[in-house]
């Protein structure tokens, strides 16, 4: 399990895999015979000009009940057995709070310290494009320590937004009045995107943010830093 | 079978048309209003596939992009994928149980006007200061955020439309019910009779949800109530939950028809009768209920329990039970058959194999273990668009071709008809395969504007080139349609030896449809072609 990058998308995986195999199974089923049939009872000038009497099957309509039935439910308890893990955080998870506003993300930490990530941090201002996640400036960044499970406690301030992990393959919507939950953890040290999946208005396509992945000892070192003085003035540019 | 001859139905001056209440005029102009908003639907989306040709913005801002996006979704899927039915339903349904019009023709014409109403207020929210930029999904509290643009405008459109969905359904099931001529019994309805019956039924169950929650979203938009607005104690979910449970049976409304239309053709082309009919009417009956058992699934990333989670999960699933079924007997059909590979035909099997994938991709979206990864992210909008945009559309597009000579006396060019079709192939599965790919890599959907990842860039760029092949396409099969009805060969009445009442008439149909409304002799049936060949003989 070392090389997996990111939990729980392991499961996601898996279930893709899964199902991709199944589905490809399913396709050739349906069209090598239907690829058959098309070309031998073509019509032909003389040979084929008339359909012949085919049989209604009862065996066969039961069987194309009967498989797909298992095979659906198969499925779907699969999925059952892995959401499970997908969907509860592991004993010891850091629980961190995500705020969603239009446009952007409040992460609070356990010690109270919050960083704020706005639309127009992530990108270039001149341009209004995407800047790739290395040059967000750092203090727009919600720095995660690699490695360990992050439980996080989801909701909005105004609409619905909804919180995706790209490496994590998971979102949950932030939903203003309740609380939402979900959790990932990333294994590898590295710059990663956030995006809203939930359409907000305007900014909804800008309204990303960065997950920094560090070392736990350097997380821990940055966490107790403090409370950024730089919030006050960036929220002024909301 | 007519002796006198008459003048066809459409040849008529413009104050008979718009007062007219002859099933056919309205199933027209239900085909033409809805094929024009179609075009426009297909233009802003090809202006917002040029948007995400590159990462940036380089010919709209993002609340042009929301603009056109919601633009696009709104007339795709009611002026489209659902309205176009009007068309066939009023236009075919009458003629295939010999019956001279609808049981309420007046109702009929009230109908189209409504629908008629919403496609101009639907116009006036596309000059400046009337935007709406919600989507068709509306969701508050964004919806009641001054963002979104004017709801009233989306809320009386909804109701004009839901009037005559209702009025227009209500009218074809009694007309289906009560108006068969003797001889048609229920065993003897065809596949499109049951399948257009089935879509009105969850019209007529559906409807009133979503006409609900749109009154609650003006009210409180307008009237200061809270039904939705978490900061006085109302709950967002609540809309989500009206929403779908109209929103996602209505996909239903849209494919079931479309099944229709693909057994007539299957059926006719392979000249034998659909392989197990009766299984194909229980699967229709069975996903019509189960439609109504499976919205959460809209809901899976929502903040919804989990338990009722896992429960939707089950139920969504399974409905790819019934639609196997239909799939597997449409492909033993064409066993022993005498397959003729005309130009409906060739639109049939590209919907079916398209329909094969826009439903296999449905089912890892309702197992949670993966939806929570792709929940709205491109690949649910490519599956969408391999049901909608494509099994949909060349179902419909086939049924254009197929009733052509009916509709119109004439015959449409083959040769572009067949260009038309390979183009419109080649353009959407580039286009839209890739967007499964990108959607697998990520990408949000309504997104204006992404950031430079490089996989992403080349499977935008592919994607536009793709949906450029394919509109080309399109409009190469409208031009032809459109061209033919005064080009094309005249067609004789019967053009593909249907037994199906419809071809029994001459084509186009006199006014009032039969001189005498028919008795049909026992051996009769729709699917019977030998029976055909037998009172060719006769005469
Ligand atoms: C020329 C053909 C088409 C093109 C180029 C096209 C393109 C697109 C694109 C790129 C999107 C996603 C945009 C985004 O999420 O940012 C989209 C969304 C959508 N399309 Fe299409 N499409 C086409 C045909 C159709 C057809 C035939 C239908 C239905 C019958 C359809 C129904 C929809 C719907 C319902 C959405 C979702 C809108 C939303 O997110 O609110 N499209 N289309
Ligand atoms: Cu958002
Ligand atoms: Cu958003």
């Amino acid at each position: 399990m070392k090389e997996v990058l990111a939990y729980p998308a392991n499961y996601w995986q898996t279930m893709y895999e899964i199902w991709l195999f199944i589905s490809v199974i399913i396709y050739l089923v349906v069209f090598i015979p239907a690829a058959y049939f098309l070309v031998k009872y073509r019509y032909k000038k003389g040979i084929n000009e008339k359909a012949q009497h085919a049989k209604e099957s009862k065996a066969l309509e039961v069987l194309w009940t009967i498989i797909p039935t298992i095979v659906v439910i198969y499925l779907a308890t699969q999925s059952f057995a892995f959401y499970r893990v997908q969907r509860n955080a592991p004993e010891g998870a850091m629980e961190i709070k995500v705020t969603a506003f239009m446009w952007g993300w409040e992460f609070e930490y356990p010690n109270g310290k919050k960083v704020f990530s706005f639309f127009n941090g992530v990108v270039d201002p001149e341009k209004n494009v995407y800047l790739t996640p290395e040059k967000v400036n750092d203090m727009f960044k919600a720095y995660i320590p690699a490695g360990t499970p992050i439980k996080v406690l989801l909701t909005s301030r105004d609409v619905i937004h909804s919180f995706y992990v790209h490496p994590a393959k998971v979102t949950e919507d932030a939903v203003p009045g309740r609380i939402t939950h979900m959790w990932f953890q990333v294994n590898k040290e590295g710059e990663y995107w956030v995006f809203c999946r939930e359409y907000c208005g305007t900014q909804h396509s800008k309204m990303a943010a960065v997950l920094k992945v560090v070392p736990k000892e350097e997380f821990e070192k940055w966490l107790n830093q403090g409370v950024q003085t730089q919030n006050i003035t960036d929220r002024q540019n909301l | 079978m007519a002796a006198v001859s008459y003048k066809p139905y459409f040849s008529a001056g413009l104050k008979e048309w718009i007062f007219t209440t002859d099933h056919k005029k309205i199933g027209i102009m239900y085909g033409v209003t809805s094929l024009i908003f179609f075009l426009v639907a297909g233009l802003s989306a090809l202006a917002i596939r040029l948007e995400l040709y590159q990462p940036g913005l380089q010919y709209m801002s993002e609340d042009a992009y929301n603009k056109a996006l919601t633009i696009h979704g709104v007339l795709m899927q009611f002026w489209w994928a659902v309205a176009i039915w009007g068309s066939f339903g009023n236009y075919l349904l009458p003629l295939m149980i010999g019956a001279r019009d609808v049981a309420f023709p007046r109702l009929n014409a009230l109908s189209y006007w409504f629908f008629f109403a919403a496609s101009v207020l639907a116009l006036i929210t596309l000059l400046p200061g009337n935007h709406i930029r919600m989507l068709w999904t509306g969701y508050p509290p964004f919806s009641l955020n001054d963002n979104a643009g004017p709801v009233a405008f989306y809320a009386l459109i909804i109701h004009m439309l839901g009037a005559s969905s209702l009025a227009s359904a209500i009218n074809l099931v009694v007309t289906n019910l009560t108006m068969r001529a003797p001889g048609v019994t229920l065993k003897k309805m065809n596949l499109f009779l049951h399948s257009f019956l089935a879509m009105n039924v969850i019209q007529i169950l559906g409807v009133p949800a979503l006409a609900g929650a749109v009154t609650m979203l003006l009210m409180d938009k307008y009237f200061q109530t809270a039904f939705f607005d978490p900061t006085r104690g109302g709950d967002p979910l609540l809309y989500q939950n009206l929403f779908w449970f109209y929103s996602h049976p209505v996909v239903y409304v849209m494919i079931l028809p479309a099944f229709g239309l693909i057994s007539e053709m299957i059926a006719v082309f392979s000249r034998r009768e659909i392989f197990g009919r009766t299984s194909m009417i229980i699967a229709i009956w069975g996903i019509a209920i189960l439609g109504f058992m499976v919205w959460i699934h809209h809901l899976f990333t929502s903040g919804v329990p989990d338990w009722i989670r896992i429960l939707f999960s089950y139920t969504t699933v399974l409905i790819g039970v019934p639609t196997g079924i239909k799939i597997f007997n449409w492909v033993f059909t064409l066993y022993k058959g005498s397959v003729r590979f005309t130009t409906p035909m060739l639109y049939t099997l590209s919907s079916i194999f398209m329909f094969l994938i826009g439903g296999l991709t449905g089912i890892p979206l309702g197992l949670p273990a993966f939806d929570i990864g792709v929940h709205d992210s491109h690949f649910v909008v490519a599956h969408f668009h391999y049901v909608l945009g494509m099994a949909l559309t060349l179902a419909v597009f086939g049924g254009f071709h197929y009733w052509y000579p009916k509709f119109t006396g004439r015959m449409y060019n083959e040769l572009w008809a067949k260009i038309a079709l390979v183009l419109v192939m080649i353009g959407s599965n580039l286009f839209y395969f890739l967007q499964f790919i990108v959607g697998l890599e990520g990408m949000p959907r309504r997104y204006a504007d992404y950031p430079a990842i490089e996989s992403w860039i080349r499977l935008h760029e592919l994607q536009t080139i793709g949906s450029m092949i394919l509109g080309f396409g399109v409009i190469l099969a409208i031009a032809n349609l459109v061209f033919s009805t005064k080009i094309g060969k005249k067609a004789e009445d019967n053009p593909w030896q249907s037994p199906s009442l419809e071809w029994l008439i001459p084509s186009p149909p006199p006014p009032h449809n039969f001189d005498k409304i028919p008795h049909m002799p026992e051996d009769w049936d729709p699917y019977h072609y030998e029976w055909l060949e037998k009172q060719h003989k006769k005469h």
